[in-house]
């Protein structure tokens, strides 16, 4: 391979990794910590793609402070429908079967891609061009906002790592991890935190969406491909673990940047033979904790 | 402060688990909960701190002059009137550390002088503040969650069988700190299986439960001498 292709492919997986990692890292902690697998987790990311195109292009005009201004509205925005979701919906499935959050969520999936269509239409929204300049390599170029990416899910990384680490509400989202009923005697207002926790799980699959429609346009269903790779993801890095989600979306990022210009045929095969191979020798996954079940 | 459960009844999946439990503890009272396993007593426990809701029967907190009917209030809501519960199997948070786990249940870092308060009902508990609840022992368990329990400053405590599990020389240490609480008044329902000698010189008081009803209240001589009561327990 060219090695000016070989930097442009680097940072293509680097950007696809970035985008996993916003998406994952909520959908493993929404699960890590809730015991709730949210199939609507990726038409979140999709709404979260329409809303910064609204407040970006359709509202504001393209430039990077309408972009900020965007993914603060992506962010609010999907995280205040979690809110909703958990508040209203799911709460009163939490004493039944677990089938009935799935169908749930499942239903969430269509209705989402229904209105979205209503508000924006059925037709692909797409951003006139990648904001920002572009980095000549050879006879490429790398967008500056291939790297912007990268340092937003840093940035996420190390403040999901300080949230749960240094702060006392993080560790208490821990502690209900862990059992309900015991952080509930302790004067822990659980029902808060659940809200908060899926909130937060929500709202990054808002910035996550924000962040990748420049690249991938919005349009209704976008949220399928997305939720199938992060569900590879937290099932390589281990359900629950940020880290996990890490470590999982570069694996997963890199295959299939990699694997589509060496051997196509194996572009998506290759993603789901390294969960398999992962699965067999460490069934939690890289980093994964035997989950419990919640009480 | 006190706490008075009237004539509750409890079922669990359609089965009836308390038949009309009545008690009362209040601060400053060390009152003991004597009963077989599979008697009711962690259900009693559970459903005065709301975790589970009663059926029939109410649940009362009498605090500062006034009466709080508690029977249909959250968990969260009961402790922070002052009522907390150690439960049976500790619960410690295994991925916190000791300092972690106090933090959680005093909702931010605890002051200094409030840890050196606890610390010196637990001065094993200091050495190890750093380390994570899977890596404690029972004992250490044992004592964390006591301490967990005293960092939120309640008024009164419920301790479902604490010495359960116990070595001996831990068990001792947990007496010692039962009394250290009661000694600043704090009221205590303790509950018990079957080694009443174990917390005989502890309480002030005890129930006897038997298939969900109370079948004593007295003195804890009084419950060895009653027939009845003793046959029931401890089938002698």
């Amino acid at each position: 391979m060219d090695i000016n292709l070989f930097i442009v492919q680097f940072f293509n997986a680097l950007f696809f990794a970035s985008i996993l990692f916003l998406i994952s890292s909520g959908l493993s902690l929404i699960y890590g910590i809730m015991k709730i697998l949210n199939l609507a987790h990726g038409a979140l990311y999709m709404l979260g793609a329409y809303v910064t195109f609204t407040v970006a292009i359709l509202w504001l005009g393209m430039s990077w402070y309408s972009m900020l201004l965007a993914y603060l509205a992506s962010i609010l925005v999907v995280a205040g429908l979690g809110i909703f979701i958990e508040r209203v919906l799911l709460k009163p499935l939490y004493n039944k079967p677990q089938d009935l959050q799935l169908l749930l969520t499942f239903a969430l999936i269509f209705i989402l891609d229904d209105i979205v269509k209503m508000i924006w239409g059925a037709q692909y929204r797409a951003f006139p061009k990648i904001p920002g300049w572009s980095i000549p390599v050879g006879d490429y170029q790398i967008p500056i906002y291939f790297i912007l990416t990268v340092f937003i899910a840093i940035g996420v990384g190390l403040f999901l790592h300080w949230f749960f680490t240094r702060t006392t509400y993080g560790k208490m989202v821990r502690a209900i991890s862990y059992s309900l009923e015991t952080s509930s005697i302790l004067g822990i207002n659980t029902d808060r935190l659940f809200a908060l926790s899926f909130a937060l799980g929500a709202g990054l699959a808002g910035l996550a969406g924000g962040v990748a429609v420049p690249l991938y346009t919005a349009s209704p269903g976008m949220g399928g491909d997305a939720i199938v790779l992060s569900f590879a993801v937290i099932v390589i890095g281990g359900m629950g673990s940020i880290l996990g989600a890490f470590v999982g979306s570069l694996i997963v990022g890199f295959s299939r940047v990699f694997m589509a210009i060496l051997f196509p045929v194996f572009e998506i095969a290759l993603i789901y033979v390294i969960m398999a191979v992962i699965l067999m020798f460490r069934p939690t996954g890289l980093f994964g904790m035997e989950m419990r079940e919640r009480r | 402060m006190k706490i008075i459960v009237d004539n509750i009844h409890v079922h669990i999946s359609g089965v009836k688990i308390l038949n009309g439990v009545s008690l009362e503890v209040g601060e400053g009272e060390v009152v003991g909960l004597i009963g077989r396993n599979g008697a009711g007593k962690t259900t009693t426990l559970k459903t005065i701190m709301g975790l589970i809701r009663p059926t029939e029967g109410s649940i009362y907190i009498e605090r500062d002059g006034s009466t709080i009917d508690v029977g249909r209030m959250k968990p969260y809501k009961i402790a922070r009137l002052g009522v907390t519960l150690v439960p049976q199997g500790r619960f410690i948070f295994p991925d916190l550390t000791v300092i972690e786990n106090l933090e959680v249940a005093y909702g931010g870092v605890p002051p200094d002088d409030l840890l050196e308060d606890i610390f010196r009902y637990f001065p094993e508990l200091k050495k190890i503040r750093d380390r994570k609840g899977i890596h404690l022992s029972g004992g250490e368990q044992q004592m964390l969650a006591i301490a967990r329990a005293l960092v939120m400053k309640p008024r009164i405590i419920l301790l479902d069988e604490p010495l359960e599990g116990l070595a001996p020389k831990i068990v001792a240490s947990v007496r010692r700190i039962i009394n250290g609480i009661k000694s600043e008044g704090l009221g205590i329902l303790i509950t018990e299986a079957g080694n009443i000698k174990r917390i005989q010189d502890l309480v002030d008081r005890v129930y006897g439960i038997d298939r969900g009803e109370i079948i004593y209240s007295g003195d804890v001589e009084g419950i060895m001498k009653d027939v009845d009561a003793r046959r029931r327990i401890w089938g002698f």
